[in-house]
């Protein structure tokens, strides 16, 4: 090899290592940008099909970028997104539960997007609680991506059975499942409500319903409410109906509650809309089930009235540490516009993003989103994540029902836990 | 000396035929800094940067604020003063110790019976005990564990079902996590499983060293099996001994995978043996500062347990070189 051949050789592999690394510039000049955006979403968030329409519409205006969706898992997320931000390539965009944004935001690991705002469409109809959840000191954050609410699943062919009709209130909650239990009960694996022990944001409702908290604000002090006459008055409901009608792991989360729904033993079960799909998938639920299936929201101690349920929901966030912020949020924007929520809506059966594309589910998802319109949310402080990592809610309630603690005693532990991490 | 000293001597002299006595001197000495250099660095590079590292994490406040700008805010023995003052954190401590002691007894009695056994069984029953065993050490321990959890799962597990088939009351829909006391019974069946096989095979290999006419020596003047165990075998297997015993005694203290995956990496807080809380308190909780000090805590408490291992193991080495 002569030199100047050498020479050349060495040049090419430079320019190559260089488009390689990411370093054109991304800004304005359509079509010509090369590298990878990394993308995090999570298990079960966007169907297959919206995610291939979204990477097929981006590469249509951007063909030399690749577009890598990683699949993470809600059980260790926060774990992996603290040693990504910790790292200096972060993925360029990720998916975050509502509750977590403000953890993110406040570490400055989030890009400010605010001036930005009104480039994403519907921004301007955005969901209130999701738009809340992406704002920090009056900055925005990140683009609301869908929202999710929890109702109650139930076998209508096991109601007929047991001649009985979706109640009304709490109490009638109760007399219900009460028969069902009277008259399946002797299947032993057989629940009336299912409802594993861990399962806070099922709890939550009743605590709320009966004007109970989680915490309460006063100035930037948190004080946590948990152990309030009123939220142990829903605590105590929460523990009757448990009791009574659950025969679901004390201990256990509600991560394999569909699967075991599909199994066929469980006539009511609390859960978010899109859990109907992995009730009826094929490969991990039961299809057959899917025309006796109904669903009504959690009612609420005065009869006829909905209790408040807590208003789930993911955000998409772009990485302070991303090199590629053009083409993030042209992709953010894609998922989060309106061609795109829709199917989210019609195929994902999903809470859309904006309230103009609510009109757009049927059914079952129609129901639960229904149910949202009483919705309240958790804290907004970066702290909370630590809470919801910490298990506090999800120890308590686990004491209360296997018995170990009084509901005053086990509440009140938590709440001073709260108390505690939330003033941080 | 033995032969580590001949080799010495021969090594300096070959080298510097030319070389003035103090050069000698000098490079006689410097000869086996040099040649365990290469071990020091990357001792010093896996292990002691780390650990620098660690106890220096521990006297900041380090949140994920800190983290992402990795910087820290010097706060001097404050995380200390917190844990140590944390009711949780005591009860973690107990827990473990508890758990330790348990375990370490556990593993190390029934890894002995086994080892005396396959010092009698036939040399066919022999190889097939000691290939189960071997099997059982090459199982990875995230699918042990996993399948430890299905057979004691609430709703679906063979262990209820067993239990119940064979009379030993309703255990249909059982929950052994719900009672702490059962919940680490489990934990330290999967445990001591996971140990027996390492320190029955060691140990049975430390056996077949004691001199058989000394334990013949012994029948014939009466002994009888116990008293030939506890005056003739154990003596001579007893450094092994101690060096399985600290070794059982660091891996039970910081067991963390069983109970992690067990527990569907949410256990609650009665589960807290003092590994898992330290990840918790760093990993899940993003306080890396007071998770770094529960982590020295336990450094500090298995420097304890070590001493008694590398005294031993320094006895051994001078023993075989007398």
């Amino acid at each position: 090899m002569n030199s100047r051949k050498l020479l050349f050789t060495v040049a090419t592999a430079f320019a190559l290592l260089a488009a390689a690394c990411g370093g054109t510039p991304s800004t304005n000049n359509t079509g010509n940008e090369t590298g990878t955006l990394t993308v995090w979403l999570m298990n079960g968030s966007a169907p297959q099909s919206v995610i291939d329409g979204v990477n097929a519409d981006f590469k249509a205006k951007h063909p030399n970028v690749t577009v890598n969706v990683e699949i993470q898992q809600w059980s260790d997320v926060t774990t992996k997104l603290d040693t990504a931000f910790a790292g200096s390539t972060p993925p360029d965009v990720m998916e975050l539960g509502n509750t977590l944004v403000a953890k993110y935001a406040a570490a400055g690991a989030l890009q400010d997007i605010s001036s930005k705002k009104s480039s994403f469409q519907n921004s301007g109809t955005w969901l209130q609680s999701l738009t809340d959840s992406c704002t920090y000191q009056q900055k925005l954050y990140c683009v609301p991506y869908y929202a999710g609410s929890r109702a109650i699943i139930y076998r209508t062919d096991l109601f007929a059975g047991a001649g009985v009709q979706v109640p009304t209130s709490m109490d009638d909650l109760m007399t219900v499942g009460q028969k069902l239990m009277a008259k399946y009960g002797s299947d032993s694996r057989f629940s009336a409500l299912y409802f594993p022990g861990k399962y806070w944001y099922a709890a939550a409702p009743f605590v709320w319903d009966f004007g109970g908290d989680i915490a309460t604000q006063s100035g930037s002090k948190w004080q946590g409410a948990i152990n309030s006459a009123q939220s142990q008055q829903g605590l105590t409901e929460v523990k009757n109906l448990v009791s009574a009608l659950s025969r679901a792991d004390k201990t256990g989360d509600e991560a394999k509650q569909d699967q075991t729904f599909a199994q066929g033993h469980v006539a009511m079960m609390i859960a978010n809309g899109w859990e109907v799909g992995v009730i009826t998938d094929p490969k991990s639920g039961d299809p057959s089930l899917l025309p006796k299936l109904g669903a009504f929201p959690i009612p609420s101690h005065n009869p006829g009235q909905t209790a408040p349920v807590f208003l789930g929901g993911s955000d998409l966030g772009i990485s302070a540490k991303s090199q590629h912020q053009a083409l993030a949020q042209e992709w953010v924007g894609l998922l989060g516009g309106d061609k795109f929520q829709t199917q989210m809506v019609t195929v994902g059966g999903v809470i859309p993003n904006s309230t103009t594309l609510t009109s757009k589910s049927s059914g079952l998802p129609a129901i639960f989103a229904a149910a949202a319109k009483t919705s309240r949310f958790t804290p907004n402080s970066p702290n909370w994540a630590s809470v919801e990592s910490a298990n506090v809610l999800q120890d308590m309630l686990v004491s209360i029902f296997t018995g170990k603690s009084t509901i005053p005693a086990a509440s009140s532990t938590a709440a001073d836990k709260i108390t505690q991490i939330l003033n941080g | 000396m033995g032969v580590a000293g001949d080799a010495r001597g021969r090594a300096s002299s070959g080298l510097h035929l030319e070389a003035g006595p103090w050069r000698q001197a000098l490079a006689r000495r410097a000869l086996p800094y040099a040649l365990i250099a290469p071990a020091l660095i990357v001792i010093v590079a896996v292990l002691g940067y780390p650990l620098v590292n660690l106890v220096w994490i521990s006297t900041q406040k380090y949140g994920f604020r800190e983290l992402i700008q990795h910087q820290g805010v010097f706060i001097g023995l404050q995380n200390f003063a917190t844990i140590l003052t944390d009711p949780q954190f005591l009860y973690v401590i107990r827990t473990s110790l508890i758990f330790t002691a348990v375990n370490v007894g556990l593993s190390m009695f029934l890894a002995t019976l086994i080892a005396l056994l396959l010092e009698r069984v036939s040399r066919p029953v022999r190889i097939l005990l000691s290939a189960g065993l071997v099997f059982v050490w090459a199982t990875p321990v995230i699918p042990a564990v996993n399948l430890w959890q299905w057979m004691f799962d609430y709703e679906f597990g063979v262990v209820n079902w067993l239990l119940t088939r064979f009379g030993a009351g309703d255990y249909i829909h059982h929950n052994w996590f719900e009672n702490p006391v059962q919940g680490f019974a489990v934990i330290t069946i999967i445990v001591v499983w996971g140990a027996i096989p390492f320190l029955a095979l060691t140990l049975y290999a430390g056996l077949t060293q004691v001199p058989r006419e000394l334990v013949e020596a012994a029948e014939i003047d009466g002994a009888r099996p116990w008293q030939v165990f506890r005056n003739v075998t154990l003596p001579i297997v007893r450094p092994l001994f101690i060096i399985l015993f600290s070794l059982s005694t660091i891996w039970d203290f910081g067991v963390f995978n069983q109970v992690w995956v067990l527990l569907n990496q949410r256990p609650n807080k009665d589960y807290f043996l003092i590994a898992v809380y330290s990840f918790q308190e760093s990993f899940r909780v993003s306080k890396y500062g007071l998770g770094a000090a529960s982590a020295v805590v336990m450094v500090a408490i298995l420097a304890v347990v070590s001493i008694f291992y590398i005294r031993e193991t320094i006895r051994l080495t001078n023993e075989e070189l007398r």
